[in-house]
């Protein structure tokens, strides 16, 4: 059993930017194996694959393909070595045939032509091989998405892939399409491609992996048999919840509500009601989190509310006012601060100094001006303030924020964010692969504010522990619907939670009723 | 200064000495084998713009233009379009200053003429800079290729113009009626009467009036961009426009309108090159001014402030092609292959990126060495 087909050794991956993506990671992975590779956001899971595939060069260490060392120089040198790779976001030309797609880069050619026919048949071939229901004529903007998943896999395979790259590949599937698909991996498997299947989805993992890598912030946290393993001992792994946050509250008062959403639906561009018909109020003083496997409506729950995104009916009031068809500008003046999901897209700008990050939602107001200029002391002097207060680690507020660490670029996004004299703050995942200093620096601030200052927040997370610990009422999200409600977040079990999360249980409007 | 930020700097000025080292060392090895005596030629290139008042004069002259253009394409750069018709702008404000001028005649005195037709030149260059803009914010047409097709059709109008409605069919060449004095911007120092002294040595230069012109567009554009809060929306556009839009910028709005404030700029630079050095319109064909703008605005790293040093160093080369080729036994052509191996070098942001990342990697290696020696210790402890 011990065939090893692939071995990667000691691998380190620093960014440009100092960040240290992976530090002295070890692979291995056997033939006949699913291997799970697991870890939160950002602990590194992507960049080692990108090594493996070669869009990244390592630092240090070595790479073993069937007991053979490995330079990877690129993509194409990877598929030649036999490495596929599955994106997350497919890769496929929409206008062309399913047969088409998967021959691109080894095209058939009779007589100097492209030999359509040759292309059907090999790709029939290799489909029907691995028990896959997919017809090569068809063209592919026609597929589902489940179906393009499967030409992505064709085209590896028919290249010759040994070592299968799978990144988050559930995330876009229906339950159906998923047991479809772990099927067909045991096919593969059982035929001797080795898959390595990146998920956060436990579940999964256990279900279907022999064995598994876990990464934790960049570092190898070691390689177990499943069968070892159990949900619980695998996530603590993962999470490293070994330090339980508590966070001392006292109940909220609760004031009037700040914002009111009503049967709010959003239409994605399939026609997919991604946001399903959503009720509930969020009062002055507390602060309301929402739990859901990530992908069932709260990103774009966010959108809608901090008016990035619209929406096709109900309502969603802010303050007593709507904001539909208000611009960012305008629900912002109307109280709503936006802590974003991602915070090198849509929380900084990279290449802008501290300053300007932080004063970017208000320099434009009057009372930063000074005539036509800007009131450079005054900016300064804020600015100054806020480094301070928010301890961000800085050697001067000039200094470009990617510079910074993950860190202390969440702290000059929440400096600006908490200062903007909002009485609605939206937050999403604002503790995302950051240290934990930060991280609880950030959740503390978030529940002072509603005690103290009245602030009606909406924390979205995928981190448990976080909802649970710093919400008062707890929400959980589930195909775009509340799928259940708690009035005591700190009171739910994470088992409990993790049953509605996953659709195991489900409340009923009844049981709901005076929790929205 | 942090580690980073210290290597990245100190990579920067490491880059743009080595890009011209290689340069020049590339232009050597080929001169020695093309040239009879390929140290007096590499000298012209390096010293001759140095070697008269003229000629450093030339070289003030030209970075005129490409301050002022460099400036407004510093505008299109900053906010990430690529709206390329200041090009068109240059030549057809040049046109018009020309027509209104010629049209207007001695009627007005100087200090009212030179600022109506500076207005006149900006309108050019702001309408003109509108329909590429336009087309892109309504129809989502290419910005890049609207513009360039635009210089094009700007350029036959402003020939038509020319030809139709101010032609000088006095004179054997194809021009324009010639400006009328109150609209000709004099040379500097051109009043100076004294043979000898330091303002001889100043009216020696021979610069054009254009100067004070583009030093107060330097002014005034850095001030725009460092200091106004447009400036400030406009850099945080172009850096990270979901940004933007997430802390309530609009993207779009704040985009279109630095593309119509670029436009006007270069309408400033066509009629201050055409104020300044000529007395007909000539021009049958675009000038290339608004790319070396281009080319410019990408050297300064869109910095009004550096605008002045690239158009500098842009005009130097090119006045030292000029030496070259009238005193040395080397073609034109060759200087300006040259030329483009330096701004390549220059321009390109990934030279030596390489040892940049090495230099970085090391950095962090070492403090994480640092993290781990502590962590030892506290565990130690």
């Amino acid at each position: 059993m011990a065939d090893e087909v692939l071995r990667m050794q000691n691998i380190t991956k620093i960014y440009s930017n100092g960040f240290i993506a992976n530090r002295d990671v070890n692979l291995v992975v056997q033939r006949n194996e699913i291997h799970g590779l697991v870890g939160e956001n950002g602990a590194g899971k992507t960049t080692l694959m990108k090594m493996l595939f070669g869009m990244e060069v390592p630092n240090e260490g070595k790479i073993f393909i069937d007991g053979k060392e490995e330079k990877i120089a690129n993509p194409l040198d990877a598929i030649h070595k036999g490495v596929g790779m599955v994106h997350q976001h497919f890769m496929l030309l929409p206008s062309l045939s399913v047969a088409e797609n998967v021959t691109l880069g080894i095209e058939p050619v009779k007589n100097g032509l492209y030999d359509f026919e040759r292309a059907v048949a090999d790709t029939q071939a290799i489909a029907d091989k691995y028990n896959f229901k997919i017809d090569a004529r068809a063209k592919v903007a026609d597929l589902s998405v489940g179906q393009m998943q499967k030409v992505e896999i064709l085209k590896a395979l028919i290249k010759g892939a040994k070592i299968l790259i799978m990144d988050e590949p559930t995330a876009v599937l229906t339950p159906q399409e998923t047991e479809e698909l772990f099927e067909q991996l045991f096919i593969l498997r059982d035929d001797g491609v080795s898959v390595i299947f990146i998920s956060h989805k436990l579940e999964e993992v256990m279900h279907i992996c022999g064995r598994v890598t876990v990464l934790r912030h960049g570092a190898c946290m070691g390689s177990y048999n499943t069968k070892d393993l159990t949900q619980a001992s695998l996530s603590k792994l993962m999470v490293g919840r070994d330090v339980v946050l508590k966070i001392e509250k006292e109940d909220p008062t609760l004031g009037t509500p700040v914002v009111s959403i009503r049967d709010l639906v959003k239409i994605n561009s399939f026609g997919k009601n991604v946001i399903d018909g959503l009720s509930f109020d969020i009062r002055a003083g507390e602060v309301v989190g929402i739990a859901g496997v990530e992908g069932n409506g709260q990103t774009e729950l966010a959108q809608v509310l901090s008016g990035l995104g619209s929406f096709a009916s109900g309502e969603a009031l802010l303050n007593g006012e709507s904001i539909k068809g208000k611009s960012v500008r305008e629900i912002r003046d109307l109280g709503m601060a936006y802590i974003a999901e991602d915070r090198m897209v849509e929380g900084v700008a990279g290449n802008m100094s501290i300053k300007m990050n932080i004063v970017a939602d208000r320099f434009a107001k009057k009372e930063f001006k000074k005539g036509l200029f800007m009131d450079a002391k005054k900016i300064d002097k804020l600015v100054d303030q806020y480094i301070k207060d928010f301890e961000i680690a800085c050697d001067s507020p000039d200094e470009p924020v990617r510079m910074l660490s993950g860190g202390n670029i969440q702290k000059v996004v929440v400096a600006r964010e908490f200062t903007s004299g909002a009485n609605f703050l939206l937050a999403c995942q604002p503790t995302r692969g950051i240290d934990v200093g930060t991280a609880e620096m950030i959740r503390k601030t978030i529940v002072r504010k509603a005690r103290e200052e009245n602030l009606a927040c909406l924390l979205i997370s995928a981190d448990l522990n976080e909802v649970l610990e710093c919400s008062d009422r707890l929400l959980v999200m589930r195909k775009g619907k509340i799928a259940a409600a708690f009035p005591k977040a700190n009171q739910v079990s994470e088992d409990v939670l993790g049953e509605y999360m996953l659709g195991v249980r489900e409340m009923t409007g009844a049981e709901m009723e005076g929790l929205l | 200064m942090s580690k980073t930020q210290k290597i990245e700097t100190t990579m920067e000025i490491v880059r743009t000495l080595v890009g011209l080292v290689i340069a020049y060392a590339v232009a050597l090895i080929i001169l020695f084998a093309i040239s009879d005596d390929p140290v007096f030629i590499v000298r012209q290139f390096i010293l001759g713009p140095f070697s008269s008042p003229r000629r450093i004069g030339s070289v003030i002259n030209l970075a005129i233009p490409f301050t002022i253009c460099g400036l407004s394409m510093c505008f299109m750069y900053a906010v990430n379009r690529f709206n390329l018709v200041p090009e068109g702008i240059f030549m057809l404000s040049a046109c018009m200053v020309t027509f209104v001028s010629v049209k207007l005649g001695n009627a007005l005195p100087a200090p009212v003429m030179l600022p109506l037709l500076f207005l006149v030149a900006a309108l050019t260059g702001i309408v003109m800079a509108f329909i590429p803009a336009i087309m892109e914010r309504k129809f989502n047409a290419n910005v890049v290729v609207v513009s360039l097709m635009l210089n094009s059709i700007i350029g036959f109008l402003a020939t038509w113009i020319m030809r139709y409605h101010m032609k000088d069919n006095t004179i054997s060449f194809i021009g324009s009626l010639e400006l009328p004095e109150n609209a000709q911007m004099p040379r500097l120092f051109s009043g100076v009467q004294e043979k000898e002294g330091f303002l001889a040595v100043l009216k020696s230069f021979r610069v054009q009036s254009g100067l004070i012109i583009a030093i107060f567009c330097v002014i005034i554009v850095a001030i725009v961009f460092y200091k106004t809060s447009f400036g400030w929306k406009m850099r945080l556009v172009g850096e990270n426009p979901q940004f933007a839009g997430a802390v309530g910028l609009s993207a779009v709005g704040i985009s279109f309108a630095a593309q119509l404030i670029g436009g006007g700029v270069a309408g400033i630079a066509g009629a201050t090159e055409m104020l300044g050095n000529y007395t007909r319109f000539q021009w049958t064909a675009t000038t290339q001014h608004g790319f070396d703008g281009l080319l410019v605005a990408v050297l300064a790293k869109k910095n009004p402030a550096l605008v002045p040093i690239g158009a500098l160093f842009l005009a130097y080369i090119r006045i030292g092609a000029d030496v070259v080729n009238t005193s040395g036994d080397i073609p034109k052509e060759f200087i300006t292959v040259i030329q483009g191996i330096i701004i390549l070098l220059i321009a390109a942001e990934s030279f030596m990126s390489g040892t940049k990342h090495k230099l970085i990697f090391k950095a962090a290696e070492k403090e994480e060495a640092e993290r781990k020696q502590k962590q030892q210790a506290n565990t130690a402890a």
